[in-house]
């Protein structure tokens, strides 16, 4: 338990005197990511706890940026007082009133209709946003300036960064403190047993319809800070692809954990800042991650951390050490390998390269890694192969290792969880 | 001691640098991956086709320059996380053009970094977003619109229609429910008078969700019209064109967006004979060898948004040219300035910019899908043969009232 409590305040404490010196885009991006992690920790409330899962949070999500908004102009061109920094606050209110509405009919079914329930909400909106150009801006949305307040100017994102680092910090730990409670407690049995919840005397209805209540309260605050850090906000918002992005988050980061959601949606996000400044393929990255994590750790990478706490004094550390590296290392063995045959295609396929093709009549030398790459040799295909080939023979052989320690390594009345060295059973 | 002067002399080697001149760097944030990626890297290499082009006349201020790509994956957040990206990387210039929406986001973005950065300003190069608001509402001095919008595509458009005999005197205005189809019904309606049509019907749809329309092609047939103008694009355009024909009513079509790659092919010979507003026409350049230049940059001829951003961004290497910063620091603000002033004489006429709200003004081209053309698109015997250019004098319209742009001291 200590051990969590230093490693939280050590990334904390990272979070606070890093930043100033990062560039523009990596502040920016380190808003987006805390923002996403908000995001996906109010979503996981709903999803993780109450086992409800929604396609369409992306609606009070953009209500709350739209709230926020709204109040920002009225600041700029009007004479409203209200404090920036209390702005999220709006954009929690709105997303709590509208998700009890939702939520009052949403949670009137459960499963499949439940999500198809929430998903038609969130399209509802995003089909009328375009349309409503007095509440939503029309096509292009609302737009507005962050006025100084209580001394900052807000003109920096650096200070967008700490405000958003504020909300952020103080909304998670409500949100963590919330799974403490007999009323999380509720909603985790809501998630295990319906049934069991209201032969126990409680109103399962109303306990779903609070509980989606809040989740779209925190939402809301996670669009009142993007509505911060953009000063705009558009119809686009309500898209059905920003709903699905923060399921993507929960689901990689693994959502039977509280703090998996928040690791997936900072890890995403820093990820697709780093590989789409790099490369235009990096949906396709970004989908081959998903397809992994789904296969090989279907508890998300908040599953592969936890599964590792649970089993700290059981397994036998000092012996895992070399198979882990060895297993690391081929990761990026055969991560080395797809990575040259992808961008080696995409430059061939580009239409630059296609173009020079029918100028010049021949298949000129491409380059990539620093190396000047002839097409039609067998030793640039040879090349990625090898080490593509052989890290995957080797992590093939280090998992069988790993599951090995993991099953007989350490104290034989340690159950056996599920762990990534079990599910890498399933390639072997 | 030798040693440690000779490591002295290497090291102040290494520091020291030879005396750069501050290269331009130029940033297109376009849609590189997504639904849009096809029209976004058409902006891209046609952006990237001109500069290249001056990089290999000796570069800018003394320096190549320096061009790189950002993918907003065609979305507005997308699009506000590349720019912070390019602010970090020191660009000078923001190129941009699919999608209005990612445009308005761009706009307001450069506005507001620019009244916080005094010194640090940058240019934003609208090569597409034609929504009026962006020239109206949020018209600011950094933001240059060098593409057409719906009253330059409409007057044209009928003007050359009625000419030809196609247009008749019962016009159908079919749109898409969203700023763009409002600027184009609005734009049909404005010209009814002047070219002496009366518009018989107006229709706002549902934009790209429609799978049939053939309710909405009997609410044609109904009105009785003589042609139909329309703004749609992509499957709107495609589909409703298709419903037409399908139904066997015989009318005109006016559009501003058959041009885009695949509809020719995808329509067959029903495109025969329809009408296309647009910017540039490969076939009316007057040295051949222009368009084969740009074959051999891209893979193929300049066509749809590529004639026109084209000649906006070589519009604003005029203004670069205007300006000469000896190897010095750049001033944006004077490029800025110099963009105003610019001209560009092209083969069907000169482009400038409109001081009041940085509207291009231009000439546009009125085509007509025919066989027989120099240029046939999408690999089909037919293509868009050149009826007439309109001149940037009769194309352009009256400054909107909402600009109330506030111009550097």
């Amino acid at each position: 338990m200590r051990y969590r409590f230093l490693l939280l305040a050590l990334l904390v404490v990272a979070l606070v005197v890093v930043p100033p010196f990062l560039g523009l885009g990596w502040q920016y991006t380190l808003v987006n990511a805390l923002i996403a992690a908000l995001f996906a920790a109010a979503f996981n409330l709903l999803m993780g706890q109450g086992g409800m899962l929604s396609f369409g949070h992306a609606a009070y999500y953009g209500l709350g940026a739209f709230g926020v908004l709204h109040v920002m102009q009225l600041i700029e061109y009007g004479d409203s007082r209200f404090p920036t920094v209390l702005l999220p606050l709006v954009g929690g209110l709105i997303g709590l009133v509208s998700g009890l509405l939702a939520g009052f009919f949403a949670a009137r079914r459960s499963g499949v209709y439940f999500a198809l329930v929430t998903l038609a909400l969130a399209q509802l909106l995003y089909s009328l946003a375009p349309h409503w150009s007095g509440m939503f801006g029309g096509e292009a949305g609302l737009s507005s300036m962050r006025m100084p307040s209580l001394g900052l100017d807000f003109g920096s994102n650096l200070q967008v960064y700490y405000l958003t680092l504020a909300w952020t910090l103080v909304c998670i730990s409500l949100l963590y403190a919330y799974t403490l409670t007999p009323f999380g407690r509720l909603t985790q049995a809501l998630r295990d047993n319906e049934q069991r919840v209201r032969f126990m005397g409680y109103n399962a209805h109303a306990t779903k319809v609070l509980v989606f209540g809040i989740s779209a309260m925190f939402a809301g605050i996670a669009g009142g800070l993007t509505a911060i850090a953009n000063e705009t906000a558009n119809y686009q918002i309500f898209n059905s692809h920003v709903s699905a992005q923060v399921v993507l988050h929960t689901f990689i980061g693994g959502s039977a954990l509280f703090f998996g959601p928040i690791i997936g949606a900072a890890v995403i996000t820093v990820f697709t800042f780093v590989v789409s400044g790099v490369t235009h393929s990096w949906m396709l990255y970004l989908g081959a991650l998903f397809v992994l994590v789904m296969l090989f750790a279907p508890n998300g990478i908040g599953g592969v951390i936890q599964a590792h706490v649970q089993r700290r004094d059981s397994l036998p550390w000092r012996r895992l050490v070399a198979p882990y590296a060895v297993a690391t290392g081929a990761l990026v063995l055969v991560a080395l390998g797809t990575v040259f045959i992808v961008q080696s295609l995409e430059i061939v396929f580009s239409e630059q390269y296609r173009a020079a093709v029918a100028r010049t009549g021949q298949y000129a030398d491409y380059s990539l890694f620093g190396m000047k790459w002839a097409l039609f040799s067998p030793l640039t295909w040879l090349t990625p192969l090898l080490p593509l080939v052989a890290g995957l023979l080797l992590l093939r052989r280090t998992a069988a290792r790993i599951r090995e320690l993991w099953a007989g390594g350490g104290d034989p009345s340690a159950c056996p969880p599920k762990v990534p060295g079990a599910t890498l059973r399933s390639r072997a | 001691m030798r040693h440690a002067l000779s490591a002295l002399a290497i090291a102040t080697g290494l520091i020291a640098p030879a005396i750069h001149a501050e290269p331009l760097k130029v940033a297109i944030i376009e849609s590189l991956s997504g639904s849009q990626t096809s029209t976004g890297r058409m902006y891209s290499s046609a952006a990237r086709y001109v500069l290249e082009q001056m990089n290999e006349q000796g570069g800018y201020n003394g320096e190549p320059i320096q061009i790189k790509d950002y993918d907003n994956g065609g979305n507005t957040s997308g699009a506000a996380s590349q720019f912070r990206q390019a602010v970090a990387d020191g660009a000078h210039v923001i190129i941009q053009g699919s999608s209005s929406a990612v445009a308005g986001q761009i706009t307001e973005d450069v506005r507001k970094h620019n009244i916080r950065n005094k010194g640090n300003e940058i240019v934003y190069l609208n090569m597409g977003g034609e929504a009026l608001e962006l020239r109206g509402d949020k018209c600011h001095f950094h933001a240059f619109h060098l593409t057409t919008t719906a009253p330059m595509r409409v007057g044209p458009l009928v003007k050359v229609m009625a000419q030809e005999g196609d247009l008749g005197d019962r016009v159908y205005s079919i749109n898409q429910a969203y700023s763009w189809g409002q600027d184009m019904e609005q734009a049909i309606k404005s010209y009814a008078d002047t070219y002496d049509y009366e518009v018989v019907e107006t229709v706002l749809h549902e934009v790209n969700r429609i799978q049939d329309f053939a309710p909405f092609v009997a609410q044609i047939q109904a009105a009785k019209p003589s042609s139909v103008i329309t703004g749609n694009w992509s499957n709107d355009l495609l589909l409703l064109m298709k419903a037409v024909g399908d139904s066997g009513l015989d009318v005109t079509f006016g559009t501003t967006f058959l041009d885009q790659v695949g509809n020719v092919a995808n329509a067959g010979k029903m495109a025969l004979g329809h009408y296309v507003a647009h910017p540039g026409n490969a076939e009316l350049n007057k040295d051949p060898q222009d368009a084969e230049d740009y074959k051999a940059f891209s893979g193929h001829y300049p066509v749809y948004v590529e004639p026109g951003t084209i000649n906006g961004i070589r519009l604003f290497t005029e203004a670069l040219r205007a300006n000469d910063f000896k190897g010095g620091d750049i001033d944006v603000n004077r490029i800025a300035l110099a963009m105003e002033q610019a001209r560009l004489e092209t083969d069907i006429g000169p482009v400038s910019i409109r001081r009041e709200d940085h509207q291009a003004i231009m000439p546009v081209v009125v085509s007509r899908v025919e066989q027989g053309v120099k240029y046939p698109a999408d690999g089909t015997d037919m293509g868009f043969k050149p009826i007439q250019v309109v001149s940037p004098e009769d194309a352009i319209y009256p400054v909107q009232e909402s600009c109330r742009m506030r111009r550097p001291d």
